[in-house]
């Protein structure tokens, strides 16, 4: 069927305009609910980031006992450069630890102070070839001579990941309900916009118009709804990504571990371009729906 | 090209509208529907564009069993039946221009021909001077003869005019009834309802009578009424 463009555009603008506080309104929803969707999408990217990142840096050290012998810690060495698990792995002398330890502890001058370079003890850090090769490597040393303690970061990590993980769902969660809800509106717009007209479009039926001549314009409306919600969701992650970026870019050490977290301009791409692509189906669908039942012959 | 096979018809709280209505309408043919108020005339012309169902019985138009057309065929059923209807159904955000065009629109013709063809049935219509009037800035004549423009718009192949002088004075409903007439002679069949006795019997048509959704008269060069 020829569908003439001038009469599409035309009933969906004036149909927009009769209900502009309605209209406003969903697409406001549609807002909200995709700037959700879009932050835990971020934080979805930044974790899995952060993750490979953790997981791929210490993924476990051996402390040596701090009057650990020097045959004893060549030894070690020795069998870590021969596993073939072992992907990487460096000495931290007392020193190397002490500075550590002392950094750690800048603000608790007490704790800094009641410890000597040489009570601090050595360590291996260890990089697995995988992840899950962790333990097994670990183990071997825990009874080894001259070993005080095989400390695991996985550990650490994975608790670290079950805050993000939890964090997401959350985020997730509260989008969908707000997602839903904005297509509900969509569609009582919608619904309104036909209510209004349901005698023209008892008469459109009869003089012969399709469902889906009647159908398209109501479309449209959901559709630029949703379009234009959604790009107003995108703006706002794109510039509440750039703060955070900014914030942790400027900050002193103490949050560096943040910085594990940043996402790239493609990452924002890619979840604005999903936002529209969700806010598109969610109006078109949703006035679809709406006008259904009127069209009942 | 209209057939009907033992239809019936009845509205909620067993209102009948029609009972067991067999008739055929030929091709090019001009009939007349007569009968009191509430015997089913106006039901008989909403069968036939399939705004209702019957409850049982055939209906046939243009060859095609109406009642097995699947619902996204029923616009291409409408669009070969124009049809006037008696409250006339016009928009009313929408000039008679645009309710004309509208017809015309909706079956997805390209601008220029709309462009082309409104105004010439405004004029068949005697509108020319009304055609950026809103319904509600026009008679009750000029109404209908806007309904009879957009009817009959896209050249149907059958007409169907429920009572469509009953809102006029004697001498534009002659004007009417020469245009229904020439439209019937340009092929188009044409099934009317009317009230309008006056015309009936000037016509000398095909006439069927109803009474209480019963078929009780059936007569070629008839009047309005047996004793008349
Ligand atoms: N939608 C409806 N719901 C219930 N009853 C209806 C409906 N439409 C018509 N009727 C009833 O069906 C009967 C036939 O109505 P119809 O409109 O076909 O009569 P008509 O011959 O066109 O009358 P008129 O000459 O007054 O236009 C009447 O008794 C009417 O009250
Ligand atoms: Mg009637």
């Amino acid at each position: 069927m020829a569908v003439n463009l001038e009469y599409v555009f035309r009933e969906t603008v004036s149909n927009l305009k009769r209900n502009v506080s309605m209209a406003s309104a969903a697409l406001l929803t549609v807002a909200v609910s995709l700037t959700l969707v879009g932050g835990a999408l971020l934080v979805k990217k930044g974790v899995e980031r952060a993750t490979v990142q953790w997981r791929g840096n210490v993924e476990l050290s051996i402390f040596m006992k701090a009057d650990a012998s020097q045959p004893e810690s060549e030894a070690i060495d020795r069998q870590l450069k021969s596993m073939p698990e072992v992907k990487d792995y460096r000495y931290v002398s007392k020193p190397e630890a002490f500075e550590e330890f002392k950094k750690i502890f800048a603000n608790e001058p007490d704790v800094r102070e009641s410890l000597t370079v040489e009570q601090i003890p050595p360590s291996y850090r260890v990089v697995p070839r995988e992840a899950e090769q962790t333990k097994i490597v670990g183990e071997r040393f825990e009874n080894t001579a001259g070993v005080f303690r095989v400390s695991y970061a996985k550990e650490e990590v994975d608790a670290l990941v079950s805050v993000t993980n939890f964090l997401q769902i959350m985020l997730w969660g509260i989008a969908a309900v707000l997602l839903a809800a904005a297509s509900l509106l969509i569609l009582n717009t919608i619904r309104m916009a036909i209510f209004a007209r349901r005698r023209e479009v008892a008469v459109m039926k009869l003089v012969g118009a399709t469902n889906w001549f009647i159908r398209i314009p109501f479309m449209l409306e959901g559709l630029l709804q949703g379009l234009v919600g959604a790009a107003l969701a995108f703006g706002v992650v794109w510039i509440g990504r750039d703060l955070v970026q900014d914030r942790v870019a400027g900050a002193r050490n103490d949050i560096q571990l943040f910085k594990q977290f940043l996402v790239t301009g493609p990452d924002v791409m890619t979840t604005g371009f999903v936002l529209l692509g969700v806010g598109v189906f969610v109006g078109t669908i949703g006035s679809a729906l709406a006008v259904r039942r009127f069209l009942d012959v | 090209m209209i057939r009907l096979r033992d239809v019936n018809k009845t509205y909620k709280g067993n209102v009948v509208a029609l009972r067991d209505m067999s008739i055929d309408i030929a091709k090019q043919e001009f009939v007349f529907v007569v009968g009191p108020t509430g015997s089913g005339k106006s039901t008989l012309i909403r069968l036939l564009i399939k705004e209702e169902k019957p409850d049982s019985g055939r209906i046939w138009v243009a060859g095609k069993d109406i009642g097995q057309l699947s619902s996204w065929k029923v616009p291409l059923l409408r669009r070969n039946i124009g049809c006037v209807f008696q409250d006339f159904k016009l928009l009313p955000s929408k000039t008679a221009y645009e309710n004309v065009a509208f017809a015309l629109e909706v079956i997805g013709r390209p601008p220029h021909v709309i462009r082309q063809q409104v105004p010439q049935v405004l004029d068949l219509v005697g509108l020319t001077k009304k055609r950026d009037h809103f319904p509600n800035e026009m008679s009750g004549g000029e109404q209908q003869r806007v309904s009879i423009a957009r009817a009959f718009v896209n050249r149907p192949l059958i007409l169907l005019a429920d009572e469509p002088t009953g809102n006029l004075d004697p001498s534009t409903s002659v004007g009417i009834m020469r245009l229904l007439d020439r439209i019937n002679r340009t092929g188009t069949t044409v099934v009317m309802s009317t009230h309008d006795s006056s015309i009936v019997d000037t016509m000398r048509r095909r006439v069927v009578e109803l009474d209480r959704g019963v078929l009780v008269r059936d007569q070629a060069r008839g009047v309005y009424g047996v004793n008349a």
